[in-house]
């Protein structure tokens, strides 16, 4: 049997799975302390079910998430060897920094030496401005990372008290921005991912659950919970991760579709192509900084079925929430009242609603129905905007190869599957307006907890080799290493690549290496005065993020 | 904001052959460099997925023989429509410049082409003057060639127009490919000094092209006031490249660019791959968005030997002279330098050094008073595979006067089916008709 669990920031869902079907499912209130909640559904996931037949436990949190955006962390210090190029005191970056000596290039040669007296001065410096947290960050570190490694190693020796890390073990990607962004915010989360973590292991312990257990990431994936710790951002965004899975196990495996999930405040926006989330084409930002944590191409909206209706220049508009709609209590006219004004949704009376939106018609001068239709054409619109920009965005991604170029990227989706409080409402609305498909499945408040319970695990490499220089980079975990031979063909690099990942997978507990496919694989000759000198191989390869079945609808 | 649109479109699919200089390999560490910086996310660069061009955009400008297929992969037409999808977000207003870093290049492909020259096959830089012209109604252009080369492709397409200014230094034919570029290479008749041609010695440095363009080619196109500003930014003018002989940095493109400030860049040559590339392109790409370029620095470069001789100097404040004389004197009247025949006609051998052809053409243009006049050539030349191809054709320019479409119709109507040639094109480009005949 299978558990998955969505940590919201509102609410925690849970869902015991057997055979693809739903045997238990519960919501309760996220607290506090997010392990006390994940207990409570644990408990009653587990009432009647002996923990030793629970064979895999994924989670989903937001712990993450809401430390970096409560910006509950220590500030950290930033030593950058940037070496030739745009001009570093210009980059916008979430710590202070220092620009020292020391470069790399794109080949992973040392073009510049590190001056040790200068990181010196430079932490001295940033120990004085109170930081006790330092990144190193070398432009290139992921081709060559013994200058990253360098400096880590001289701080560590002089100042033992300080906490450092250097940016080649964030990401093996181009783009040292970005990872320079991701070393700072791992850095800032680390040790209250570790406690948390250790907290979770605990209290599994004492449920006794001793199945393996994962962690939700962005992209749709999961991590193994002991490696998570070593990358700890890769958990953010799961929220709509899981729920994007979700939509897909409530359907079937090979949809093509748009998964809407309207909460409260957010509406979040996923495609899901021939059955597969699509996946961002750059990286998750936090805080508005780049990195590149993998993710799936999500929209938020700040919109949700507690969406006040307010009046802007004599036009109608969205407000921020005050409370839950009126219709549950709630202090203003929401989107929810509108759906149940409408008859869309059977939340509420129409009657206990219906002054409110006389009022509201008034204010505008329009017919009270005249006035709902048009916030509800007002949030398909926005809807619709959000979609329309999110395919655009997809079809228009940049291609550096030909093929890429010609690509078909097939049709727009033309079905909507609706999850969450209000979109039973929302689907039959849309299902109106706009001819599509609307599936709203039977299980749709908790297909975020079901999607974290069938969500695949997710590993990609991307693999360069040079054999000029007899030397390989990859993405994970900054893994660089020597060739001991040449790689003659592309082919010869595809199995070494392969071979990597075959690895990786040990850590990983995935088993789904029968999945691995590929991203890209090319071969350059390098010329020099006529003659070919060696070959660059460039190769990715991945197992894409997917769900393990679908479940059987009630 | 102001944003700077960029199209990178390094083929790393495509190639002329595994070990030519235009191989899969040649941008791949300029990707490495650009992507690295982080650049991409930069708020004030906008990346856009290239596209590509269309059969017509390509026959407004060339004559292909036997036709545009044959001629062109799919990555030359991709090549040629990211000048266009740029041209339209410039056009529509998303960007206020841009910069096609794409691959193959062009800038040597002349209006009849029969096959690779100087690894060009279509000319992406003339696609886009005629697409600018035709979609945008865009009259006056110029286009600055800074490519170490000669241009002699886009000289040849523009050599009688008069809207469009094209402007060229390059190393000297005397020590270079193509060996054209001369300054008496000015223009035909009717379009007399709208091609300026400044050939520089080996050893011209960041110091020598920088005078040559705030004193020759700044001014010339203060005077020519065009709407638009295309730069074929070809790269092996550095100091590091192993195709030619000049001693320009990163930091002298750059500064180039800044002062330009070229709506559109396109990318032409360049070869040397890792010491230049990475470093010029990311130069021109900060001096397009107004971004500091200083840090650009080849690694291991030092400013003395970049210093160019004496002898380079003088050189240089000689050729300034003559065309700054020659731009500030009394433009011959158009009638008189057609000649008592009111006609042009050159005949002459073109080689196409890829695909080792032999070309003979003549061309000839009508004297019109009232627009650019009627171009027509006739043109053989023998394949490697042995294919022999004469074909003929005329072009009707895009402001031809009613007179000269007439009677270039006439024309057409009466020369189709010629003996001895095998294809026959008509190339209207007052109404956008392209005809061929078999």
């Amino acid at each position: 049997m299978l558990i998955g669990i969505d940590v919201g920031g509102t609410f925690t869902d849970g869902v015991l799975l057997d055979n693809f079907t739903v045997k238990e499912w519960v919501k309760v209130r996220t607290e506090e302390d997010l392990t006390r909640s994940i207990q409570e559904v644990l408990n009653y996931l587990l009432e009647h079910i002996a923990p030793e037949t629970i064979e895999r436990l994924v989670l989903s949190t937001t712990l993450i998430t809401n430390l970096l955006a409560q910006k509950k962390y220590e500030p950290a210090g930033l030593l950058l060897l940037p070496g030739p190029g745009t001009n570093p005191h210009h980059l916008s970056l979430p710590g202070e920094f220092v620009i020292l000596k020391g470069a790399i290039d794109y080949r992973g040669r040392v073009i510049e030496p590190v001056d040790l007296k200068e990181v010196e001065e430079a932490a001295g410096y940033l120990l004085s401005r109170g930081l006790k947290r330092i990144i190193v960050a070398c432009k290139f570190s992921q081709r060559n990372n013994t200058l990253e490694k360098q400096v880590v190693r001289h701080l560590q020796h002089k100042y033992p008290d300080l906490k450092v890390k250097a940016s080649f073990e964030t990401s093996g990607l181009l783009n040292w921005v970005r990872r320079i962004n991701a070393t700072y915010y791992t850095l800032a989360v680390e040790e209250a991912c570790h406690h948390f973590l250790s907290h979770v292991s605990h209290t599994l312990e004492q449920i006794g659950l001793k199945c393996p257990v994962y962690i939700m990431k962005a992209d749709g994936g999961t991590i193994p919970l002991d490696l998570s710790r070593k990358y700890p951002l890769e958990a953010i965004f799961s929220g709509p991760a899981a729920s994007t899975l979700g939509g897909l196990a409530c359907t079937s495996p090979d949809i093509t579709s748009v998964v809407m999930d309207m909460g409260g405040t957010t509406t979040d926006l996923a495609l899901v192509l021939k059955g597969k989330p699509l996946l961002s084409s750059k990286g998750a930002a936090i805080a508005g900084f780049p990195t590149p944590v993998r993710a799936l191409a999500v929209a938020s909206l700040p919109i949700g079925g507690d969406t006040p209706l307010v009046v802007n220049n004599r036009q109608l508009a969205f407000g921020q929430r005050k409370g839950p709609a009126l219709c549950l209590g709630g202090p203003e006219l929401t989107l929810t009242d509108i759906l149940v004004y409408l008859g869309y949704s059977s939340l509420g009376q129409k009657e206990t609603i219906a002054p409110f939106v006389h009022d509201l018609a008034d204010r505008l001068e329009l017919s009270p129905r005249e006035t709902a239709e048009r916030a509800l054409d007002l949030l398909i619109s926005l809807l619709e905007e959000a979609l329309t920009h999110m395919c655009k965005t997809w079809e228009e991604e940049p291609a550096y190869r030909v093929w890429q170029v010609m690509a078909d990227k097939g049709t727009r989706p033309r079905t909507l599957i609706c999850l969450g409080g209000p979109a039973e409402g929302i689907g039959q609305l849309w299902a109106k307006k706009r001819e599509w498909q609307v599936i709203v499945p039977s299980y749709a408040k908790i297909a975020n907890a079901i999607g974290a319970a069938l969500a695949c695990t997710t590993l990609n490499l991307d693999f360069v080799a040079d054999t000029e220089n007899l030397v390989f980079y990859t993405s994970i975990g900054g893994k660089q290493g020597t060739l001991e031979r040449p790689l003659r063909t592309l082919d010869e690099a595809r199995a070494f690549a392969l071979s990597l990942l075959k690895e990786m997978k040990g850590d990983w507990q995935s088993h789904e290496l029968e999945r691995v496919e590929p991203l890209y694989a090319e071969g350059f000759n390098i010329v020099r005065e006529w003659r070919t000198r060696g070959k660059i191989y460039q190769i990715g390869l991945q197992t894409p993020p997917g769900i393990l079945g679908t479940v059987k609808e009630v | 904001m102001e944003k700077t649109g960029l199209i990178f479109f390094p083929a790393f699919d495509w190639a002329i052959s595994p070990t030519h200089p235009e191989r899969e390999e040649r941008l791949l560490y300029t990707r490495d460099q650009i992507f690295e910086e982080g650049i991409i996310d930069h708020p004030k660069i906008m990346e856009y997925k290239p596209r590509l061009a269309e059969e017509t955009d390509i026959q407004r400008v060339h004559f292909c023989v036997p036709d545009v297929k044959s001629q062109t992969t799919t990555a030359h037409l991709i090549s040629a429509g990211s000048t266009l999808k740029l041209a339209d977000a410039l056009m529509n207003g998303e960007i206020h410049n841009g910069f096609a870093l794409v691959r193959p290049p062009g800038h040597h492909a002349m209006r009849v082409v029969h096959g690779n020259r100087g690894f060009c096959n279509i000319n992406n830089e003339a696609i886009l003057v005629e697409y600018l012209r035709r979609k945008y109604k865009i009259k006056k252009v110029a286009i600055v060639d800074t490519d170490v080369h000669h241009g002699d492709g886009t000289q040849d397409i523009f050599y009688h127009d008069p809207d469009v200014l094209f402007i060229s230094f390059h190393q000297d034919g005397r020590t270079l490919y193509p060996g054209s570029g001369f300054v008496e290479e000015a223009g035909g008749p009717g379009a007399y000094l709208t091609t300026i041609n400044i050939p520089l010695p080996p050893g011209t440095g960041d110091k020598g092209l920088l005078k040559v363009w705030r004193e020759i080619i700044k001014p010339a196109l203060e005077a020519f006031q065009p709407e638009i500003i295309i730069n074929s930014a070809g790269q092996d003018n550095h100091f590091t490249d192993p195709l030619a002989n000049m001693k320009v940095s990163a930091q002298g493109y750059a500064q180039l660019t800044a002062e330009l400030k070229p709506h559109l860049a396109v990318l032409e040559g360049g070869y040397a791959i890792e010491t230049a590339l990475p470093y010029v392109n990311l130069g021109i790409l900060l001096a397009l968005a107004q971004e500091d370029f200083s840090w650009v620095k080849e690694p291991g470069c030092h400013s003395g030997q970049l210093a160019q001789s004496q002898e380079v100097d003088r050189y240089v404040d000689k050729i300034i002279h003559y065309w700054q004389s020659k731009l500030a004197g009394k433009r011959p009247d158009k009638e008189q330098l057609f000649g008592p025949d009111k006609k042009y006609v050159r005949q002459r051998s073109i080689y196409y050094d890829t695909d080792q052809i032999y070309e003979q053409q003549t061309e000839t243009v009508e004297y019109c008073p009232d627009c650019q006049g009627l171009y027509t050539v006739s043109s053989q030349a023998a394949k490697h595979s042995g294919k022999n191809y004469k074909i003929w054709g005329l072009s009707i320019p895009y402001h031809a006067c009613p007179s000269c479409v007439q009677k270039g119709y006439d024309l057409w109507e009466k020369r189709i089916g010629l003996f001895g040639y095998h294809i026959f094109y008509l190339q209207d480009k007052s109404r956008d008709v392209y005809l061929t005949r078999k």
